[in-house]
């Protein structure tokens, strides 16, 4: 008996390890096939130094790489190009050691490019770097603490001394001042490397020329249909088993403005990843597709500003605190967005570095923000005007906000603004309230509570509330400068405490990050710096 | 006729330089900055005045106003601000994928509608004249994107008889469905129209009179009565023809056309002036050609019609 149950174990064992096996087997990377990503508009740049908005920024990510990477779950910085790194002079110099064995792209739209498909080094990276100062880049300000920044941007230097390429393998950045951030600054997508004999070919034109180091090559762009991408051969990456990436022939990125028809187009299979999926049929793809649809917290912040420069809200905490009480937040979340947001407590979102999960905020408390609005001067309510840019999503969450707030008394007019006059009203504080969101350009608390609530960024530079407290300022300031990671959080925690108290904006929500993938698809994981950042070099089709 | 051409392309000068003023104004008094949204939500003012600077927003009005007006005489539209693209070569590029679609759909406006309408006419009451007209005022009153959404999930993804969206590099089963919802509307109004003046021109005493001469009903209709009742028709097969030329932004969008009615949008919401003022100078060309050819052919139809 004993030994027949010892034969039953070992065939069963055996069996499964041959099911584990046919499994793994059955998951290996195959090479080969097009992966077919839906755009909602053609991008407008695929020059890393010159793009801004997102939809480049997904074409820019196949082309081109960064020195350092976003770790895709949030955990901090992972080297790409350079493979190691290390601070010195209590963190005001910044030493890269690059990878060796990185080729810019031999072709680029089915022409040999200039470069010839050369190794990167160190000159490289300086040049790329002070490329972008002289292409009048809209993110080279974000490195202006590199020493000699002012003055190469004044044209007073012919070179920025601030950055040396030591040997061909290693790059040293200068700063004025120990600048916390500063890795996390350089994974953003405008400090890549360029190869200077294409750049200097096309000038302005190498918009329609992208030539990087990335996992593909740019083979044609036909405005408002598709970019299509083949596979860079010489890719420096490789799999954990060493073979080559990446695994796809080519990426395709198809122009479809309008979500339904982007949704049908999925469901037949003419498109492989759906990336940002739409609301309204989120809960019809969460049921038919699954898991297939990934969904994780994105680092943002939804919020809508008081302008604390002027009358109502100047100088009236009460009635700020009053607003934040008087909504919602669940209750809109669950209604309104389908409940894919998380409902706002402060102002860094959940995966943020510094994210205090203690931090109160305000629950949603009709009486008390009744009684805190008479306090505030306002017995009988308020009538404010809140603007918002047009977008259907904005007006649905602006529409119930009133709708709460008026049980109140408070009078909500909704004004809804295209978002090129939405922000020209907000920079020249001609709002009384105004909603605003942020998502991350580099991981770190001070793209947030720096840049938004800083007294120094008024208006323009991100601080479209006018917000200032002395002492929330001193505080972001000194974490700026701060290289101990613990006491930085601290003083960032600190610094957000003091913010939500002051009620500057009512804290809404935290955005969330979505894609849609077929199930052939493999490998497609949706990082916490969002769907355009999603990585496809390791990505394979099943045949 | 020369002549005549002649001075319609001097009149249309004073128009175009109109069109390209009014256009200009308001582009400079309409809030929102395009060096700022070229930026982002934020950005570093020193950074935006370089820019705004590369662009030449920071010129006096009148200084970039008759630097346009000096480029646009040597025919230089500009760049565009959003994606550095050169303006003129960017209608050009459009152009090819709107007038493919703008001709088919006219061909098959023209056809179907002129067909309808004649019938509807020659047959007044009866069950296909009740039936066409019908049709004709659910097709003006239809909007062109439900139109085109209900063919697509029909025909693209009910019963999967012709591609879905998108160009499909040239291939002509990805220009059926955004002809015929492109289509449906000059359809209505031409079948309409052909009906009304068809009724009108067989009601007159020559047309009594050619039957009276034992023409054959065929010779009656086709030469008689529709070569009169032809001419408002064909002024509005020329307006439509030009309205489809300047793009037609909700079919575009919902095909994913790649045409010029997207291509205006879009410079729109990014304040991308230069290519604004070249999509509008170029709708303004479009119109006026259409309208000049409406002109001419007006003397082809009647020879009774002369160009002193």
């Amino acid at each position: 008996m004993r030994k027949a149950l010892r034969v039953c174990c070992l065939l069963l064992a055996g069996l499964l390890l041959i099911l584990t096996v046919s499994a793994a087997m059955a998951e290996e990377p195959v090479y080969g096939g097009i992966l077919r990503w839906r755009e909602i508009n053609d991008p407008p740049k695929l020059d890393p130094a010159i793009a801004t908005d997102t939809v480049s920024s997904r074409n820019i990510y196949l082309m081109f790489d960064m020195l350092v990477d976003n770790d895709p779950d949030g955990k901090g910085i992972i080297p790409r190009l350079a493979e190691s790194w290390e601070g010195s002079d209590g963190g005001k110099v910044w030493t890269f050691h690059l990878r060796k064995g990185v080729h810019f792209h031999k072709e680029n739209l089915g022409q040999p490019t200039e470069n010839g498909g050369r190794e990167v080094k160190a000159a490289d990276w300086k040049y790329s770097m002070e490329r972008l100062v002289k292409v009048n880049s809209p993110r080279a300000y974000f490195i202006d603490m590199v020493k000699g920044y002012q003055d190469f941007v004044d044209g007073k230097t012919a070179d920025w001394v601030g950055i040396k390429a030591v040997d061909d393998y290693t790059l040293r950045f200068e700063l004025d001042y120990p600048f916390a951030p500063f890795l996390s600054v350089l994974a953003y997508n405008s400090f890549m490397v360029v190869p200077r004999e294409d750049a200097e070919k096309w000038g302005k034109d190498f918009n329609f020329h992208p030539v990087g180091t990335g996992a593909f090559i740019l083979e044609r762009w036909d405005h408002d249909q598709k970019t299509v991408y083949k596979r860079n051969p010489d890719y420096w990456k490789r799999d954990a088993q060493g073979r080559q990436l990446p695994y796809l022939d080519g990426v395709e990125i198809f122009v479809i403005p309008d979500n339904t028809i982007a949704y049908e187009e999925f469901k037949k299979g003419n498109i492989d990843a759906f990336p940002d999926f739409p609301d309204e049929f989120y809960l019809e793809a969460k049921v038919r597709f699954g898991d297939l649809l990934q969904e994780r917290p994105w680092l943002g912040t939804y919020y809508y500003g008081f302008n604390t420069s002027k009358p109502p809200f100047k100088d009236n905490k009460t009635l700020r605190q009053a607003m934040n009480y008087a909504v919602d937040r669940k209750r809109i979340n669950d209604l309104v967005l389908e409940g894919r947001y998380y409902p706002g407590r402060g102002v860094l979102p959940p995966g943020m570095p510094g994210y205090n999960p203690d931090l109160k905020g305000y629950e949603y408390n009709p009486e008390l923000a009744k009684k805190m609005m008479a306090d505030a001067g306002y017995p009988d309510g308020i009538e404010v005007e809140l603007n918002v840019n047009n977008n259907p999503r904005h007006k649905a969450v602006a529409e119930a906000i009133q709708a709460q707030l008026a049980e109140l008394g408070i009078k909500l007019n909704v004004k809804v603004l295209d978002w090129g006059v939405h922000l020209d009203l907000c920079e020249r504080a001609e709002t009384e309230m105004f909603r605003m969101g942020w998502v991350v350009d580099y991981a770190d608390p001070d793209n947030f509570l720096y840049v938004l609530l800083h007294s120094s960024n008024f208006g323009a530079k991100g601080n479209y509330a006018y917000y200032k407290n002395e002492k929330a300022d001193e505080l972001m300031a000194a974490a700026r400068v701060e290289t101990d990671f613990d006491k930085r959080v601290e003083l960032y925690r600190e610094a957000e405490r003091i913010i939500v108290d002051d009620a500057p904006w009512i804290f809404l929500f935290h955005y969330t990050t979505s894609l849609l993938g077929q199930e052939r698809v493999k490998n497609l994981r949706l990082p916490a710096f969002g769907d355009y950042t999603t990585p496809l070099e390791a990505v394979w089709i099943a045949k | 006729m020369f002549s005549y051409i002649l001075r319609k392309i001097l009149y249309a000068v004073p128009v175009v330089w109109g069109v390209v003023t009014v256009v200009f104004i308001l582009m400079a008094i309409v809030p929102g900055d395009p060096a700022r949204l070229m930026m982002g939500q934020r950005g570093d003012p020193a950074t935006l005045a370089r820019i705004r600077a590369d662009l030449g927003l920071d010129l006096p009005l009148h200084q970039q106003y008759f630097r346009f007006v000096g480029d646009l005489v040597r025919g230089d539209l500009g760049t565009s601000y959003r994606n550095n693209e050169k303006v003129t070569s960017a209608l050009v590029d459009r152009f090819g994928a709107t007038l493919r679609l703008a001709f088919w759909a006219m061909v098959v406006a023209a056809v179907i509608g002129v067909a309808a309408g004649i019938l509807s006419a020659v047959r007044q009451y009866s069950l296909f004249d009740y039936s066409a007209m019908f049709i004709a005022i659910s097709g003006v009153s239809a909007p062109v994107f439900w139109v085109g959404l209900l063919l697509l999930l029909i025909f693209a993804y009910g019963f999967h008889l012709i591609p879905g969206v998108g160009y499909g590099d040239g291939d002509w089963r990805y220009l059926v469905l955004p002809v015929v919802t492109l289509g449906v509307r000059p359809a209505a109004l031409i079948a309409r129209l052909t009906r009304s003046c068809m009724l009108e021109v067989m009601s007159q005493d020559y047309i009594r009179t050619a039957r009276a001469k034992g023409l054959a009903e065929k010779v009656v209709v086709l030469k008689h009565a529709f070569k009169n009742a032809l001419i408002p028709v064909v002024t509005i097969i020329g307006t439509q023809v030009a309205e489809l030329l300047s793009g037609a932004v909700l079919t575009e969008t919902i095909f994913a056309w790649p045409g010029v009615g997207r291509l205006a949008v879009e410079a729109l919401v990014a304040r991308d002036f230069p290519m604004i003022r070249g999509t509008v100078i170029f709708m303004a060309v479009i119109f006026l050609v259409a309208n000049l050819i409406v002109d001419l052919s007006y003397g082809i139809i009647d020879p009774r019609i002369r160009y002193d």
